[in-house]
């Protein structure tokens, strides 16, 4: 955890970096009356403080509980996988609507992450389409994208 | 006299059919959601949120405070049947609850968690309608300078209590902050990071952030982390009701239990999961047998199940009276408050009595729901703790998606979402808290603006938040906590694993 400590520490005063650099360039007002910037340069001065605190803290840290990778090798390619089928969704949610690419989206997570039967995966995703479309647009009357094939 | 006209608005309110469908709609995905474990409380009322958008505002917050309690109860089933905690505030209850089942005891030991529960929540919902109005009017002599320190205490107690390093979860409450900050200065009117982006000018959704960091970031969890097969305990479950002895047994620890929940609910920071760790480490301590404590004792089942259950309704306190959330369900209900156009706070009573009462009354009818959900329903809990995860993730995601974007019908919400999913699963690898990051970035607005009105007040002297008795008493409470780790022999509180 220490090297990880470490390196998630500097991302973080990175991004404090950013968010100080940026504010910086709003009006930061004065004491009787603070500007916009005020606490957004507050907030990204307290993030990098602390940030570097917890580095110093990790760096001198002599005991280190071992662990593995911080990831599961052999369960990666799922993540991405999930990840990659999401953001398709919110790509081509407008553009085909919501009925063909919910069917989509549920057919592809049924049979790419942990492959499930044809039958599952189709019938599953004809059937979960259909139900959600029915309980948010019928019945909430949530405006759910027609795209275009028109349902 | 005002306590008997209170509780009679409270129940009719409470007891209109609107109300009464959508409590029951809520104890019911409450509990079931307190049943499968990898969906917690606060992921599902992310998720619903939207769709209680539809609904009047003392309906959705009906429903959405039932799932909160509902999750309580359902989260005990796990615990006892399977050895998984439904929910983290369940995760004491596996210790004695699963040995009592691998005895062949696993319906004593579901029927005093359901009835511990019923009379905690009861005792919680009286002590709520005594302590909430005296509270309110104090409440009303705040000022700016109050509400900014008292904010800012909230936000030091629950990073002093993050299980993990407190540093880190300082990081996550000054990114929250920073979070909150973008969008449109409601002051000034100047954008604040938003590089002209229509969906930012409103700031960042509460849903989106939530549901990302809480909901997608916990499939993404489960599916990194393999779940071992869920060895689910086969055992007659016929025999519900504990016996004279369990109740000789238990009664005290219920009690003990409701009393140490329903005052860690109402501290800031607090919540379910710490109050059952501190009451299983009370009756741990005053046993006459202490040792006996994670071999199946019934009262390490009843104490901690009254207290999480206490806790999350003792939890409504600091919310519906002060306006401040003691815990991060409670600050998404605070945000659902104000989407809904309610502010609450010492006013609520008296500009919205049918909100605060008609809550109050619906956790009384919800906690009877729960009683009678439990008991006979259990057998179809276990079978749905069946359904494997991997025909359940893609429904998750789905509810998500559905929930983020009927929200604005915007697409670019979705993908903030996504955004935070990976945030969110990334900061539980490396152990950064959600918590205190989502708390501060509901709370940021608020800040800012007691903030910025307090020095406008004094005239630019920070001196104001010294001068005012409440103000430098809430200053100096958030001062101590944040010194005392580096205080010689003043250690932080055990963790729950050491207490146990």
């Amino acid at each position: 955890m220490k090297k990880y400590d470490q390196i998630t520490s500097l991302v973080w005063l990175a991004f404090a970096v950013y968010v100080l650099i940026e504010s910086s360039c709003l009006p930061l007002g004065s004491w009787r009356d603070p500007g916009a910037g005020f606490l957004p340069l507050g907030s990204g001065l307290c993030l990098g403080i602390l940030s570097m605190v917890n580095y110093l803290q990790a760096r001198f840290r002599k005991e280190d509980d071992v662990r593995g990778s911080w990831h599961s090798p052999d369960r990666w390619k799922s993540l991405l996988v999930i990840l990659a089928v999401l953001f398709g969704y919110s790509l081509f949610l407008d553009f085909l609507g919501f009925l063909v690419s919910t069917f989509i989206f549920l057919f592809l997570l049924f049979r790419l992450v942990e492959p499930q039967k044809w039958a599952v995966a189709v019938g599953g995703s004809f059937l979960a389409s259909i139900v959600s479309y029915m309980v948010f647009e019928i019945w909430l009357k949530t405006q759910l994208p027609r795209g275009i094939f028109g349902f | 006299m005002e306590f008997f006209s209170n509780l009679l608005l409270a129940f009719a309110v409470a007891f209109t059919p609107d109300n009464l469908f959508f409590c029951f709609l809520g104890v019911l995905i409450g509990t079931l959601v307190g049943v499968l474990p990898g969906l917690g409380p606060v992921a599902t009322i992310s998720l619903l949120l939207p769709s209680t958008f539809q609904i009047t505002p003392v309906s959705a917050l009906i429903m959405l405070a039932g799932i909160f309690y509902g999750a309580m109860y359902g989260g005990s089933t796990t615990s006892i049947l399977v050895n998984i905690p439904g929910e983290a505030a369940s995760v004491v209850t596996c210790l004695d609850g699963y040995q009592m089942a691998r005895q062949g005891r696993a319906g004593p030991a579901l029927g005093i968690s359901a009835f511990g529960s019923f009379i905690a929540g009861t005792l919680s919902v009286i002590a709520i309608m005594l302590i909430a109005p005296p509270l309110a009017n104090m409440a009303l002599k705040f000022g700016p300078p109050e509400y900014f320190t008292l904010m800012f205490l909230g936000l030091t107690v629950l990073t002093y209590l993050a299980s993990g390093s407190m540093i880190k979860a300082l990081m996550m409450a000054s990114l929250g902050i920073f979070l909150g900050t973008i969008g449109t200065d409601t002051i000034s009117g100047l954008e604040r990071f938003t590089y002209h982006s229509y969906t930012l000018m409103d700031g960042l959704g509460l849903v989106p952030v939530i549901m990302g960091l809480f909901g997608i970031s916990e499939v993404l969890l489960n599916i990194d982390v393999q779940a071992a097969k869920r060895d689910i305990y086969e055992t007659k479950l016929s025999n519900l009701f504990p016996n004279r002895d369990d109740w000789r047994i238990s009664i005290f620890p219920i009690l003990r239990g409701s009393l140490i929940g329903f005052f860690l609910g109402i501290l800031p920071g607090g919540g379910a999961v710490i109050a059952s760790f501190g009451a299983y480490a009370v009756e741990k301590r005053i046993s006459r047998h202490p040792e006996k404590f994670g071999t199946g004792t019934i009262e390490g089942v009843a104490s901690p199940e009254s207290a999480n259950n206490a806790a999350s309704q003792g939890a409504f306190i600091p919310l519906l009276t002060l306006g401040i959330p003691a815990n991060v369900v409670m600050a998404i209900l605070l945000g659902a408050l104000l989407i809904h156009g309610i502010k609450p706070g010492p006013l609520l009573m008296k500009q919205n009595p049918d909100v605060f009462w008609g809550v109050i009354g619906s956790m009384y009818i919800g906690n009877v729901m729960l009683l009678i959900l439990n008991l006979p329903l259990i057998g179809l809990w276990v079978k749905i703790l069946k359904i494997p995860y991997p025909i359940l993730f893609p429904l998750i995601l789905l509810f998500c998606l559905i929930g983020c974007y009927s929200l604005n019908n915007n697409v670019v919400e979705i993908m903030i979402m996504i955004l935070f999913g990976i945030v969110g699963f990334l900061m539980k690898k490396f152990e950064y808290e959600g918590a205190p990051l989502i708390l501060a970035f509901v709370l940021s607005p608020l800040m800012e603006n007691a903030l910025r009105q307090s020095l406008i007040m004094s005239h630019g002297s920070f001196s104001i938040f010294f001068t005012r008795p409440i103000a430098v008493t809430f200053f100096l409470v958030a001062l101590f906590l944040l010194i005392s780790p580096q205080i010689p022999g003043f250690k932080k509180r055990p963790k729950g694993g050491d207490i146990v």
